[in-house]
């Protein structure tokens, strides 16, 4: 007898390209893979969820998606979110006046609809991406009898720096005390969730996320070529370090004067980021490249000698595997979880901008340092399917379902 | 009769590097080597192996008048006793003193120079063996490479240079279903010349003359050479196995391992490791040196005999130890025929654990590429520098082979990754090159 999962989501692919969108997406084509039969509820706003169904590949035929009214528009962007709900917070804390309004009564009413959108369907465990549906899914596992999973792809502590909006926190904390048990998406999440949210390590397993990158390495063209390309790709946001990336920068430049830097995506911290590389004389040498569409960063990942992600706090990182698929050896932040499923590659902590700088001039100058870190960490995408991944969280379900 | 049982016991520490920036590249007389960590290391392993140890393996010695060991300590090792622990070297002197304990050659500075310069090789080799004479009195007349790196060419080098022994791993595809219990030679075959010149050049300091009168090729400086295969089975049940519970021998007593060793047969059972061993890798607490205790006394009682290298190679060579065809019979000495390198480490067996990958290979052909220039200087302590440079471990740490993602695993290595040993040694190397380049001017 297949497992039956009664999935709570907030975002799926095409309408949100956020983390958390990709992943519930894989997940819920590894699942079914493996014959599990999924139904997975969105709180789309009307006639938004068409696109999402339409997406569906044949295999995918099982899985029914329930609409659930929302006043909530889909986020535009996970730059939004995170800008809207982090800066709101920062100050005082609380509920901010702006947006968290509008998505908490979203979140309540996606909570109060849960039973009675799913009454029919009888579920083995019900699953949950992420606070927002955790409500949501805490309701319905109670309403019908079975285990209910926290899945946890990021905390409110990640988005921002540690400074959470408290209501965003108490929901968090509140769906991972309800939770019978929590998948989180690396060790680095789980040992937050222990530290931070006082919650068990024995209720709490890592699943890592798996890729849908296919390794594509281009041969080797470039790599004495006059202006090294150094990478950073990702929202411009305190979360992911675009800071320690320039003054990283600053250090390899001294050294390696040809050196250029591109920081490609946006966020609201770019102007700031403008005027210190102009304060750090590297106005020439920093490209802000923008929010970039997926061909350009392939041809970016192709460029870089190097690919940096300087993460404060990374729950997975998604963007390192990338930049792995295609060719660029990375440095990435130990404060990240992709770091725990890539070892070919260095890992500096991120506040170490001297070390992180060391390691980027090591790479440049260091050839067969780079060639073995692009021909080694293909391999983790081999290992790192999501069909692999959704048979972990298959046997997370079989272990709470017998506990239950 | 009972086969005769060797010990031979590894002890080596390398020089770990510190943690260099490219800003230390070029600054006057930056220091390669991370001492503190250095003197740590040592001084843990001192107090949990050598020490404890060397004291229980002195009062066996004291007890047990036929019991019998041998070592070999690498130069890099002794010159860190000298900097983190006199009495380190005091204990083995003391081991020394009691006559029946044998000291082996290796590179001084446990390098893999063999593979890449034979005159580098040999100024290893002779300045090791001066060292283990002055310190332990004795000239060494077995030779065993860095982890038992060996061909059939390093035999007849270590011949040469006037070994009558040298050690090997028993690897099982050149045994090919021969038993590792007797000493075998290389193949014959004469060097080539230019190689053979180097040797001579080398051979007359390294080693006196073989002692007369003991074994038929005493009396030839140049007589054949034997090669002492490691039974890797049942050294590895001590050094390996010992304390795994999943092992089916687990818990290893003294009395089943002396019966599988003796059941084992044949002429020697050559067991080869790690002096760590002993309380570091096996900690205390496994009974490790309970065991290690016991051994001689159970041998003592049962009449088995141990024997160091050159005493198994001697009693291979007596006459009445002639076994298995009757008295009088002649013992054939079969063939071990290694054309390509074998090597203790890993499944493989072969130099894979140091020249798996570009990096090592980088970093290895990186460091002999300033053989001549290091030697032009005549300055000895870049010469230190750069040999302290070679020693294996060094590429060990670069190996990758197991680095498996997401598993962190049992590898030792004192840095993070084998990425991080990379960046380390090729600072080094810069650092080198450009005194070496500053000397040149």
């Amino acid at each position: 007898m297949s497992v039956h999962t009664l999935m709570f989501g907030w975002e799926y692919p095409p309408k949100h390209l956020g983390g958390l969108g990709v992943a519930c997406q894989g997940l819920v084509r590894g699942l079914l893979k493996h014959g599990a039969k999924v139904t997975l509820v969105l709180p789309h706003g009307e006639g938004e969820g068409d696109e999402g169904l339409n997406l569906l590949s044949p295999t995918e035929t099982q899985r029914h998606t329930v609409r659930v009214k929302s006043m909530l528009q889909p986020y535009d962007s996970p730059e939004s979110f995170s800008k809207r709900v982090s800066l709101s917070s920062i100050p005082k804390g609380g509920a901010g006046p702006l947006y968290a309004g509008d998505l908490g009564a979203a979140v309540h009413e996606f909570t109060e609809l849960s039973v009675e959108m799913t009454k029919d369907v009888s579920p083995d465990v019900v699953h949950s991406h992420d606070w927002m549906t955790f409500g949501a899914g805490a309701k319905a596992a109670h309403y019908h009898h079975v285990p209910f999973v926290a899945h946890v792809h990021a905390t409110e502590l990640d988005r921002t720096h540690f400074h959470p909006n408290e209501w965003i926190f108490a929901r968090e904390r509140e769906g991972f005390m309800k939770a019978d048990h929590i998948i989180t998406v690396s060790q680095f999440t789980k040992n937050i969730l222990i530290r931070e949210y006082g919650i068990s390590g024995d209720k709490i397993d890592v699943v890592h996320n798996g890729t849908t990158d296919a390794p594509q390495i281009a041969p080797i063209t470039t790599l004495q070529e006059t202006h090294p390309l150094i990478l950073f790709i990702g929202r411009l946001t305190v979360q992911k370090g675009p800071f320690h990336f320039l003054e990283a920068a600053r250090i390899v430049h001294a050294h390696l004067p040809n050196a250029r830097f591109v920081l490609a995506g946006e966020g609201y911290l770019l102007p700031e980021l403008i005027e210190r590389s102009c304060s750090l004389g590297l106005s020439e040498d920093v490209i802000f490249a923008g929010r970039v569409t997926q061909n350009e960063a392939k041809s970016l990942y192709a460029r870089a000698r190097c690919f940096v992600m300087p993460s404060t706090s990374e729950p997975f990182g998604l963007v390192a595997l990338e930049a792995i698929a295609h060719g660029a050896p990375v440095i990435l932040s130990k404060q990240s979880g992709v770091s725990e499923v890539v070892s070919h590659a260095f890992h500096i902590d991120f506040w170490d901008i001297e070390k992180l700088a060391d390691c980027i001039i090591t790479v440049l100058r260091e050839e067969p340092l780079a060639l073995q870190l692009r021909s080694e960490a293909v391999h983790t995408l081999h290992r790192l399917t999501w069909e692999n991944q959704a048979a972990r969280v298959l046997s997370v379900y079989d272990k709470v379902r017998t506990r239950f | 009769m009972a086969p005769l049982i060797s010990f031979y016991f590894q002890v080596h520490q390398p020089y770990r590097l510190r943690d260099l920036r490219v800003t230390d590249i070029g600054r006057e007389d930056i220091d390669y080597f991370d001492h503190e960590k250095n003197r740590a290391v040592f001084r843990k392993v001192a107090e949990k192996c050598y020490l404890p140890a060397n004291r229980l393996l002195l009062s066996l010695l004291q007890t047990y008048p036929d019991f019998r060991i041998s070592f070999s300590l690498s130069g890099v090792f002794l010159d860190q006793c000298e900097e983190y622990g006199e009495d380190v070297l005091k204990s083995f002197q003391a081991l020394a003193e009691t006559g029946r304990v044998e000291f082996l050659a290796e590179t001084y500075y446990h390098s893999l120079s063999y593979l890449q310069s034979l005159p580098e090789f040999c100024e290893q080799v002779r300045k090791h063996a001066a060292k283990i004479k002055m310190l332990f009195g004795k000239s060494p007349q077995i030779f065993r490479n860095t982890e038992l790196v060996y061909s059939n060419e390093l035999a007849h080098v270590a011949r040469g240079l006037g070994f009558k022994g040298i050690l090997a791993e028993g690897a099982d595809h050149i045994l090919a279903g021969r038993s590792p219990n007797y000493p075998y030679r290389p193949p014959s075959f004469e060097l080539p010349k230019d190689m053979q010149a180097i040797i001579r050049k080398h051979r007359t300091n390294a080693n006196e003359k073989r002692p007369p009168g003991r074994g038929r090729t005493g009396k030839t400086q140049n007589g054949p050479i034997h090669v002492l295969l490691k039974n890797y089975r049942l050294a590895d049940d001590v050094a390996f196995r010992f304390s795994d519970k999943s092992w089916v021998g687990f818990p290893l007593n003294a009395e089943t391992f002396t019966a599988w060793a003796t059941a084992s047969g044949g002429h020697c059972v050559n067991l080869y490791m790690d002096f760590e061993t002993f309380g570091e890798h096996q900690w205390e607490d496994t009974g490790i040196f309970e065991f290690l205790k016991t051994l001689p006394r159970l041998w003592h009682d049962w009449g088995i005999k141990t024997a160091t290298p050159s005493e198994v190679i001697d009693a291979w060579l007596a006459p009445h130890r002639t076994e298995g065809t009757g008295a009088g019979g002649e013992k054939e000495t079969g063939v071990f025929d290694a054309h390509t390198f074998v090597s203790w480490a890993d499944i493989e067996r072969d130099l894979s654990a140091w020249r798996g990958n570009r990096i090592q290979e980088a970093a290895f052909q990186g460091i002999y590429a300033l053989e001549n220039a290091v030697k032009e200087t005549n300055d000895s302590r870049l010469l230190d520098i750069w040999r302290r440079l070679q020693t294996s471990d060094h590429f060990y740490y670069m190996c990758t082979k197991y680095w498996n993602d997401g598993d962190v695993h049992k590898y030792f290595s004192p840095y993070e990754s084998p990425y991080e040993a990379y960046r380390r040694y090729s600072h080094a190397l810069c650092d080198l090159r450009a005194r070496l380049e500053k000397c040149r001017r």
